[in-house]
């Protein structure tokens, strides 16, 4: 188990004019469900393989423990990797596959065939393979395949930690979840540190104690899935997370500035981001004064999701005079509807940063700042 | 690769260059000067034999009758291959397993054994002495490769092709021509190379199905070795300028290379 | 990739052309080879039947025995040096960089030559008089002469045959080699394991379906070998290099008996079958397993 710390890590391909990852610093606390979450392109692949040791860094440091690890390999640095499509030894039984880790540094590490008999019954048992100990890889099913693969990562009792590439890619999709939840009560119950690479935000907000979103060869916010999903710290980040993701609008026509310096905020914000759950549709007349935070638009398209109390809920798209905006609630209105969107809570952005919070007030319904963030 | 392979690798590179290296100093030196005095490097090379052979029809028109039947052989075998491999990727039928294996048996047929029915065979059609007979003959292996290549190939190729160019509104003819066969250039490239391969290389066959007329290469150079009148620089010459083509050939393939010989269909 | 494949029995007028060739080629001569070996023919109006005599002659013929020992001494001769010498040969090359289309043009360039061509190069090498490795030879001190040694004469046959074929095996075990994502070595070299278990283990699995198709073809085609040791030896010193194929050749042809002729010809065949046979089963399980499994 390690704590890992990237020190102003940064990496370019030899000849490359830009570089892939900016440098960038995140500490990783031992013991740690650690997500790495962003689209393709983001550096995220780049920033698993300079922690596997397949890639030098340009610049920068890796500590393990507190040990710089740049310049090791990735079995001097004694970590495992499970890889998008199950990697295991096609001639050898599962019980051989689960051993093997073992059985490769028994001269360094001194075990025992009975210490590595047990550790394979051990981890069988956990994720409950038992039943396939016998058998070759090419009789199991892709599920089962990348579960033993899981099982080889953890067969070290000191591993330090376990990277995880995509590991659902290969899954069907009527198993991943169940994988997700393995995986998951796995990290819980062996404190195993892990860091997870992915592209989609559900694996990643499910699995992580935290989640670092990375664009651009740069990560844009590290924090807990709470955190990232109610104050991104970037727009990207607003963006990104949640399907659909934020909307966004231009200040001038939302919040009148003086609002903002009169509740103590230095910065002025330029862009305010909302969730399409953080807004409703009224139809006009308002029942607030028109002060509230509001717009009106047209319905161009509804998604039904499901009904809740016999009301058709999911997402409602509308064509405004700030832009289309997207709301996910009660859709109480048809295609080609005139309605009010209004806003009950929505985060602030100055020069794509994160500002502040605002939350509507059922009295006034004027939107505030609460002092400090929540 | 450990560096015990990487030497092998040098090794074998430096064994497969000498002999050919010999060829091409032999083919510079005349055959007096081969027979005088033995020498590593020509001190004398010339192109004497290179001539002897672009101006000689005994020679050169050898080598056009060879080409002709390897053309026209190539032509046959993937012209008659194409539509069954496409059949057998993308159907069943009665029959379909055992008519591949049939198929497969053809290709390890020994030539021997074919001898002596072929050359009845094609002296009663007429078509003895004939470029066309020795391009049909080379079909037994031919054909078997052609259709095992590129049905490996096509299996690769989703039916969902198939199925898009039919909803588009496309004819099969339309589909097949203009879609399918452009989706599979790399495998009939690669059909190409073994096609030329087998009928190129080949001895036997070609040996007994002709006669003076359409007299291929291999034929003239083996009855080269037989005279007593024996040139070493001529002999050596041609021999080189049979290396050619293939070189040419495999240098338009070479991409497709590894991957037709990754279905280990040869 | 598992297709679905529909039943279709109208499939069979695409391969019609196919089938008309091969049974062009094939089919017919064969009847006819068959027929002949059940015949004693004295010329074109007398044939006799004779029904499996001249099977029993060939088989009991010592001849036709010392050709079939000789050739399965050569074969397996070749065969194991080709296999484990193209293992490492595939072994050596890089992977992908600027070298490797250079030495994969070269190694299939022996595959490529005429095959009495490989003949008269090695003819041209192994020469004692005028052959860069004869000359060589001798000049260590070795009288190396393979016209009338016949030790010599096998080794240099097999020498050839090595520089002919090996580039076979080593282009397979190559394209077997490839096929083996770098997930995998990578997690070998997580796993800590060493040179050799990473071959064992990583490597062999992948090169063991193309080792048995490059045993069988290898197999197959040394046994039916005709032009190569024709134009080097020509059989000779006497019978010494005579094998299978180059036996038959000369009763087929020179002699003008058809009967025993036919009837070796159809055991010759049938052996080659019994290898196809089980060469077609190892791979049609190799490509049906592989098939449910993408």
């Amino acid at each position: 188990m390690a704590n890992i710390i990237l020190d102003e890590l940064g990496f370019a391909y030899p000849g490359a004019l830009e570089p892939t990852l900016l440098p960038l610093s995140v500490e990783i606390k031992d013991g740690e469900a650690f997500a790495l979450l962003g689209a393709s392109g983001a550096g995220k692949t780049t920033l698993l393989n300079l922690l596997s040791g397949l890639l030098v860094p340009t610049t920068g440091r890796i500590l393990f423990n507190g040990v710089d690890v740049s310049s090791q390999s990735g079995s001097e640095r004694n970590l495992a990797q499970v890889f998008q499509f199950p990697v295991l030894y096609e001639s050898l039984t599962i019980a051989d596959n689960l051993a093997f880790p073992l059985r490769a540094r028994k001269a360094v590490n001194g075990f025992s065939a009975v210490d590595i008999a047990s550790r394979v019954a051990k981890i069988a048992g956990e994720l409950e393979i038992e039943n396939l100990l016998k058998r070759k890889p090419k009789t199991l099913s892709l599920f089962q395949k990348q579960l033993v693969a899981i099982g080889r990562a953890l067969m070290r009792p000191d591993v330090s930690v376990v990277l995880l590439d995509e590991p659902l890619t290969a899954v069907e999709p009527r198993t991943k979840w169940q994988l997700r939840q393995s995986l998951k009560r796995l990290q819980e119950e062996l404190g195993v540190t892990m860091i997870y690479v992915t592209h989609d935000q559900t694996e990643a907000l499910t699995f992580a104690d935290r989640v670092a979103v990375m664009a651009d060869g740069k990560i844009l916010q590290t924090a807990s899935p709470q955190e990232v999903y109610e104050q991104p710290a970037h727009e990207f980040v607003g963006f990104f997370i949640g399907s659909p993701g934020m909307n966004f609008v231009a200040i001038d026509s939302a919040i009148p500035a003086p609002m903002y310096a009169a509740s103590g905020v230095d910065q002025f914000a330029q862009r305010i981001g909302f969730r399409p759950e953080w807004a409703r549709l009224e139809h006009p007349p308002m029942t607030h004064p028109l002060s509230a935070v509001h717009w009106l638009g047209r319905v161009t398209h509804c998604q039904i999701l499901g009904t809740q109390d016999g009301v058709p809920v999911g997402i409602t798209t509308l064509a405004s005079e700030v832009g289309e905006l997207k709301v996910r609630g009660a859709i109480n209105a048809t295609v080609g509807e005139e309605i009010m969107v209004v806003v009950d809570r929505c985060v602030s952005f100055c020069a794509e940063h994160y500002v502040a919070t605002h939350y509507a007030q059922s009295s006034t319904s004027q939107l505030t700042n609460p002092v400090g963030n929540e | 690769m450990t560096s015990v392979s990487r030497w092998v690798l040098v090794f074998y590179c430096i064994y497969l260059l000498l002999p050919l290296y010999w060829l091409m100093t032999m083919a510079l030196r005349n055959n007096s000067d081969i027979t005088g005095k033995f020498e590593v490097i020509p001190s004398n090379p010339t192109l004497a034999n290179f001539a002897e052979i672009f101006s000689n029809p005994v020679w050169y028109q050898a080598f056009g009758n060879s080409l002709s039947y390897v053309v026209l052989n190539t032509l046959i075998s993937i012209c008659v291959a194409l539509p069954a491999a496409y059949v057998f990727s993308r159907y069943r039928f009665l029959g379909d397993r055992q008519l591949f294996f049939w198929l497969l048996t053809n290709r390890m047929a020994p030539p021997a054994v074919f001898l002596l029915p072929f050359f009845q065979l094609y002296s009663s059609i007429g078509l003895f002495d004939t470029p066309l007979a020795v391009a049909l003959a080379h079909c037994l292996f031919t054909v078997p490769l052609s259709v095992w290549i590129l049905e490996g190939f096509m299996s690769g190729v989703p039916s969902e092709v198939d199925e898009m160019a039919k909803i588009d509104g496309h004819s099969f003819p339309y589909f097949f021509f203009r879609i399918f066969i452009p989706i599979n250039r790399g495998a009939i490239g690669v059909t190409l190379f073994f096609c030329f391969m087998f009928s190129w290389v080949e001895l036997l066959l070609a040996r007994t199905l002709t006669g003076s007329t359409a007299k291929p290469i291999v034929v003239v150079m083996t009855r080269t070795v037989s005279a007593s009148g024996l040139d070493w620089g001529v002999l050596a010459a041609a021999g080189a300028l049979t290396v050619v083509p293939g070189i040419i050939v495999v240098w338009f393939v070479r991409k497709h290379l590894v991957k037709g010989f990754a279905l280990g269909r040869v | 990739m598992a297709i679905n494949k529909p039943y279709n029995n109208r499939a069979w007028l695409g391969v019609l052309p196919v089938l008309l060739i091969v049974a062009f080629s094939a089919v017919i001569p064969l009847m006819t080879v068959v027929n002949y070996s059940v015949q004693d023919i004295l010329d074109f109006n007398s044939r006799f039947y004779v029904g499996l005599d001249w099977y029993r002659e060939t088989l009991q013929d010592p001849r036709f025995i010392e050709a079939f020992g000789r050739q399965v001494l050569f074969s397996l001769s070749v065969l194991a040096i080709e296999i484990p010498l193209g293992i490492l040969v595939a072994r050596g090359l890089p992977k992908n960089g600027a070298w490797t289309s250079v030495l994969l043009i070269l190694l299939a360039v022996p595959l490529l030559i005429p095959w009495n061509v490989v003949g008269t190069i090695w003819q041209i090498y192994a020469r004692s008089d005028i052959g860069l490795l004869g000359v060589g030879l001798n000049e260590l001190g070795l009288a190396f002469n393979y016209t009338s040694n016949p030790t010599h004469a096998w080794l240099t046959l097999i020498a050839m045959d090595v520089w002919h074929w090996t580039s076979l095996v080593a282009l397979l075990s190559f394209a077997g080699l490839t096929s083996v994502p770098p997930a995998y070595y990578q997690a070998a070299e997580l796993d800590g394991a060493s040179k050799w278990q990473v071959f064992r283990y990583v490597e062999m699995p992948r090169l063991s379906g193309v080792l048995v198709i490059a045993v069988l073809l290898r197999l197959m085609d040394s046994f039916m070998i005709y032009t190569e040791p024709f134009v080097l030896t020509g059989g000779g010193p006497g019978n010494a290099t005579t094998f299978l194929s180059q036996y038959l050749a000369t009763m087929a042809v020179g002699q003008f008996d058809l009967g025993p002729a036919a009837a070796f010809s159809v055991i010759y065949f049938l052996f080659i079958l019994l290898f196809c046979w089980i060469f077609y089963n190892s791979v049609m399980l190799d490509d049906n397993e592989a098939r449910h499994h993408d």
